[in-house]
């Protein structure tokens, strides 16, 4: 289903992953009739199928985003990373480590060490003050008062929290609690950082200046990120892969362009209907190929390959000759068909990716 | 059953209006009139076999020949333990040590407060309550400190508070862990749940006898007693405290990768600390409402001082030690209360501040010791309010007790003549003359209604029970005292539950005596009740009736107001008068509430009526004193099982399907 490369780089790999909710769960798997849809397994046997046959890589430093409607199984999911529930069947490997064979002083120092988690509603410690609960990571690995609130107070004054120490929790607004749970994920320095819809509980407008935050994290410390979202706007801005999620299972994994450009089904269709796609698109999307039997043309004009479809107005505009399209180091990749380019921007999304993505074109990390 | 219990109660809601509209405060029945009809079809149809039992000379009561000897099994049990106490390992080894521990450390603490001094129990005492609630506490404190020592009762006062401080630490160091082992591990937790029902539902006098085979009579098994009734609310508010925690909280712990006992002790505990601090409030509260029943079974101090006062009704006496444990109650009430409100607020004091203080307290009572020699309060300073108390009490009972003082009613003594020849005695005339089956039938037919085959088995094995127990005539006694003080309650308490709920000045004034009368332990009311109506069933009646009125009239206010108010302006919209919304919609809406009322009503008078066996009232808490006097444990521990027999009894058949929850303290 998906079609990511076995990577040996991988920080978080994890493979044919289900977790079904119920007594019955493992009898189900093995009859082979957990294939059946959703509604009738919880109709017959009183199951959920939360996770169904989840396969993914994340590299290293990447930001991956599972996306999908309420009840999709985005937590169960990240959940079954750290065991926090555990998984009916599959693989989960972290930094090396198989998760779901570990013992428990393993997964204990996976949790402690490794991956730090920030939660929907925050889930601070209301009888902590603000320092305490950033520091709480380290207290459990046992590190000593002192040590572990200075580094506390360092991780509070990268979120800008450096005030507010020893306050509780219940004394600050929404946005200023989740910088706080922010600051107790990365108080432990972890290698891997989950966010379980961690915005979502947020104002729009303090919503916006967290994923900046983030974003201005993810560039300074390269963190492997897998962030759960129901928010498309804010996978595709944080996202360097987003995985479209069904009913438990993956229906697309791809770069923001490909789920955006190349739905694979109604269902992602109807997603990313609303989705003003000349900012996602860019310039490498909707290149043709230079057809190499034909005459050479020379571009009137070019536009690298990583510009939003929106970027190349003012080009269109003032350029009446054939648009080339250059990577990184100039090299001609193609054409751009003006008029398909200008359907994308009139908000025609019947109109496709005239090229399929070209995976080794563009490393994740390419992207932005 | 369920099933059953929904038709009926919507048949209930359907025809509710009519007739009612009329008699909104007609009784507890009211609103509830399928039932009503059945029970009193029910009524008429026992009246009716009754009279031709006794015409055709069946045989009334339960009979004598069918007894399997329960009592007599008691007593020959008492006397094995008594024969093994020494060689048996249990009785012996572990018993004796569990005693020993308890005595060694009652009278170490005892010792400690003498040595202290009264300054230094003064000091102590202000210190705590100052942290605990800032001046006003401490104040309090202080005062109810000196009013022990001006009472006169400066050493049984002591010796209570040590007896209550060691049932209390007993009770926290064996409630806590195991709140916190049922809210951990659910096969504990399922089993604890059941035990702390039951042990809640019996009346701290089941304790006594089985306590006193095991321990004999003295401090220690006064303190197992104490213990016993007082220890299910720590345990069942550390476990609520533990499980109301939030899951995404425990959660992140456990991201974080803290192990089971972190999660507990860095977050679980924490967070449940209020709850636990007012789990060890209720504990404070129940074992100082028993220090007068516990000193049935031999302990001394003001418990022992209201039982002697009481057995030569010196009012004045048993009053004054009434009042000093009462006002013990109520500081040590308002500083655990104080302190757990404080704790999560973040006002918490230095450590600074706390050693001064603690050094300050320490430095008082060497200064008292040693420096100016004090010792116990001085007896010269006591003020005896004793004999103006009796001097001031036979006044006002010459006035009241005889007759013609109060218009209409006569005196006390009138009503109390009354109450026993044409209300108790008719009533208990009737219930001795029924034969055993045909109150089997009754319950048994009740229990069905309201529950279904199983609550009717249940009910119908309890009397049986109560009968092969050969204990059926003290039953009909007690019971007959339960539904006088019951029907009483109720006629008093809905109509003034219907007036608190609509006159807020009804309301104002209502609710501070309600107030105090819900903290009174059982036996205070026992002292004035005495004075005005003597000893015997009557003050027992009276007695059950004050103490189990807050409860119904709380109850009615309290589903009146749980009344959704858009209801209720529906009903105004539409012109409804006043009257017509209470009996069209306030009185059917808040039914489960009423229900309630009933259940906690009887379920109070029951727990009185036995105490009010302290002062003659007969019946079951008469055959329990006279069991625990006497040595005859037989007889003491078949009158506590029928009491306690009589208590599920009520509780099945008024529980009826509301499950509304409680909402008056636990007693
Ligand atoms: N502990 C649980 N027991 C049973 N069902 C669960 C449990 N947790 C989640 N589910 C079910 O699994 C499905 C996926 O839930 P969740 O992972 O929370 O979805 P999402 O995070 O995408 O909203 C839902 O149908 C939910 O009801
Ligand atoms: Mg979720």
């Amino acid at each position: 289903m998906t079609t990511v490369k076995p990577d040996a780089d991988a920080e978080v790999a994890c493979r044919g992953l289900w977790k079904i909710f119920g007594d019955r769960g493992r009898e189900l798997l093995a009859s082979g009739v957990a294939t059946r849809s959703r509604a009738e397994l919880l109709a017959e046997s009183g199951c959920v199928v939360a996770v169904r046959d989840v396969s993914f890589e994340v590299a290293r430093g990447e930001v991956f985003v599972v996306m999908g409607l309420s009840g999709s199984g985005k937590s169960t999911l990240i959940r079954c990373l750290t065991r926090l529930v555990d998984p009916t069947a599959g693989e989960v490997r972290i930094g090396g480590l198989e998760v779901l064979s570990a013992d428990a002083a393993q997964l204990r120092e996976l949790r402690r060490r490794k991956v730090s988690m920030v939660f929907q509603h925050f889930a601070l410690f209301p009888h902590r003050r603000v320092i305490d609960n950033v520091a709480f990571g380290l207290e459990v690995q046992g590190v000593g008062r002192t040590p572990r609130q200075e580094r506390a107070r360092e991780v509070l004054e990268v979120v800008g929290l450096a005030d507010v120490e020893r306050a509780y929790p219940s004394q600050l607004s929404g946005g200023m609690q989740q910088r706080v749970g922010l600051a107790r994920a990365l108080a432990v320095d972890p290698d891997v950082l989950i966010f379980d819809e961690a915005f979502s509980a947020l104002d729009p407008l303090i919503r916006r200046e967290m994923q900046d935050e983030v974003i201005r994290l993810e560039e300074k410390m390269h963190k492997t990120v897998v962030f759960v979202s129901h928010d498309l706007d804010e996978a595709l801005k944080l996202g360097d892969r987003i995985a479209i999620m069904k009913d438990g299972a993956f229906v697309q994994v791809g770069r923001p362009q490909e789920i955006v450009g190349a739905p694979a089904d109604d269902y992602v269709r109807d997603f990313v209907r609303g989705v003003a796609r000349g900012k996602v698109l860019t310039a490498e999307w909707m290149v043709l190929p230079a057809d190499p039997g034909a005459p050479t043309t020379s571009p009137a004009a070019t536009v690298t390959a990583g510009t939003p479809l929106q970027g190349l107005l003012p080009v269109l505009i003032s350029t009446p000759g054939p648009l080339g399209v250059v990577d990184a180091n100039g090299g001609l990749l193609g054409f751009l068909d003006r008029a398909a380019v200008l359907e994308v921007l009139a908000g025609n999304d019947t109109v496709t990716a005239r090229r399929p993505p070209d995976r080794a074109a563009l490393t994740p990390s390419g992207i932005r | 059953m369920l099933a059953h219990g929904e038709i009926a109660v919507a048949e209930g809601a359907v025809d509710a209006p009519s007739p009612r509209a009329a008699a909104p405060g007609n009784g507890p029945s009211s609103p509830h009139r399928p039932a009503v009809c059945w029970l009193l079809s029910a009524g008429g149809a026992v009246a009716v076999v009754a009279a031709a039992a006794a015409l055709s000379g069946f045989h009334a009561g339960f009979p004598a020949r069918w007894n399997p000897g329960v009592a007599g099994g008691f007593s020959s049990l008492d006397n094995w333990v008594t024969a093994h106490q020494q060689s048996n390992f249990f009785l012996g080894t572990v018993i004796g040590d569990i005693s020993t521990v308890l005595a060694v450390c009652t009278n170490g603490l005892l010792s400690f407060l003498t040595w202290m001094t009264w300054v230094g129990v003064l000091a102590a005492a202000g210190a705590a309550s100052w942290l605990a609630g800032g001046w006003r506490t401490a104040s309090f404190s202080a005062v109810v400190v000196a009013v022990l020592g001006l009472s006169g009762l400066w050493g049984e006062s002591m010796a209570t508070l040590s007896l209550m401080a060691v049932a209390i630490i007993l009770s926290v160091l064996v409630g806590l862990p195991l709140g916190v082992a049922a809210a951990v591990w659910r096969p504990v937790g399922q089993l604890v749940r059941p035990v702390l029902d039951v042990m809640q539902m019996l009346p701290s006098y089941a304790y006594l006898v089985p306590v006193v085979i095991l321990f004999s009579i003295g401090n220690p098994a006064g303190i197992v007693a104490t213990f016993i009734y007082a220890v299910p609310p720590i345990v069942r508010f550390t476990q609520l405290g533990i499980t109301t925690v939030g899951g995404d909280v425990v959660e992140a712990a456990a991201a974080f990768g803290a192990t089971r006992g972190q999660v507990l002790r860095k977050v679980e505990l924490p967070l449940a600390l209020q709850s636990i601090l007012l789990g060890l409030n209720q504990v404070i509260m129940m074992a100082l409402s028993v220090v007068v029943i516990a000193s049935l079974v031999g302990t001394g101090g003001l418990g022992d001082s209201v039982l002697q006062a009481l057995n030569v009704v010196n009012v004045g006496d048993a009053f004054t030690a009434g009042i000093v444990i009462v006002l013990m109650a109520m500081a040590l009430d308002r500083s655990s209360g104080a302190f757990g409100g404080r704790i999560g607020r973040s006002g918490r004091r230095s450590a600074r501040q706390l050693a001064l203080l603690w050094g300050a307290v320490v430095l008082v009572v060497l200064a008292a010791h040693y420096g100016a020699g004090l010792g116990d309060f001085p007896s010269g300073w006591s003020l005896s309010v004793s004999t103006p108390i009796n001097t001031a009490l036979s006044t006002l009972q010459n006035r009241l007790y005889h007759f013609a003082s109060i218009p209409v009613v006569g005196g006390t003594s009138n009503l109390s003549s009354f109450l026993t020849l044409d209300v108790l005695n008719p009533l208990q005339r009737v219930l001795t003359a029924l034969p055993w089956w045909v109150v089997l039938a009754v319950v048994g037919g009740a229990g069905w209604l309201f529950g279904g085959l199983r609550r009717a088995l249940l009910l119908g094995a309890c009397v049986v029970a109560i009968g092969l127990m050969q204990v059926w005539s003290a039953t009909t006694v007690t019971l007959s005292q339960v539904v006088v003080a019951l029907v009483l309650d109720l006629l008093i308490g809905i109509p003034l539950g219907i007036a608190a709920y609509r006159s807020r000045a009804v309301d104002r004034l209502l609710r501070p005596v309600l107030d105090l009368l819900q903290t009174m332990p059982a036996f205070v009311y026992l002292i004035p009740v005495v004075l005005f109506f003597s000893v015997g069933n009557v003050a027992g009646v009276v007695a059950s009736l004050v103490y189990a009125l807050p409860a119904a009239v709380r109850a009615t206010t309290l589903g009146l107001r749980s009344v959704p108010v858009d209801v209720v302006e529906a009903g105004d919209a539409f012109g409804a008068t006043a009257r017509q919304r209470l009996g069209k919609i306030e009185l059917p809406l808040a039914r489960p509430y009423l229900l309630l009322a009933v259940n906690q009503t009887i379920m109070l008078v029951l727990a009185e009526v036995i105490v009010a066996g302290l002062v003659g009232a007969g019946g079951l808490g008469y055959s329990v004193v006279v069991g625990l006097e006497r040595d005859q444990f037989g007889q003491g521990l078949t009158a506590g099982l029928s009491i306690v027999l009589l208590g599920v009894i009520f509780d099945r058949l008024t529980q009826g399907r509301s499950r509304a929850g409680t909402f008056t303290s636990a007693t």
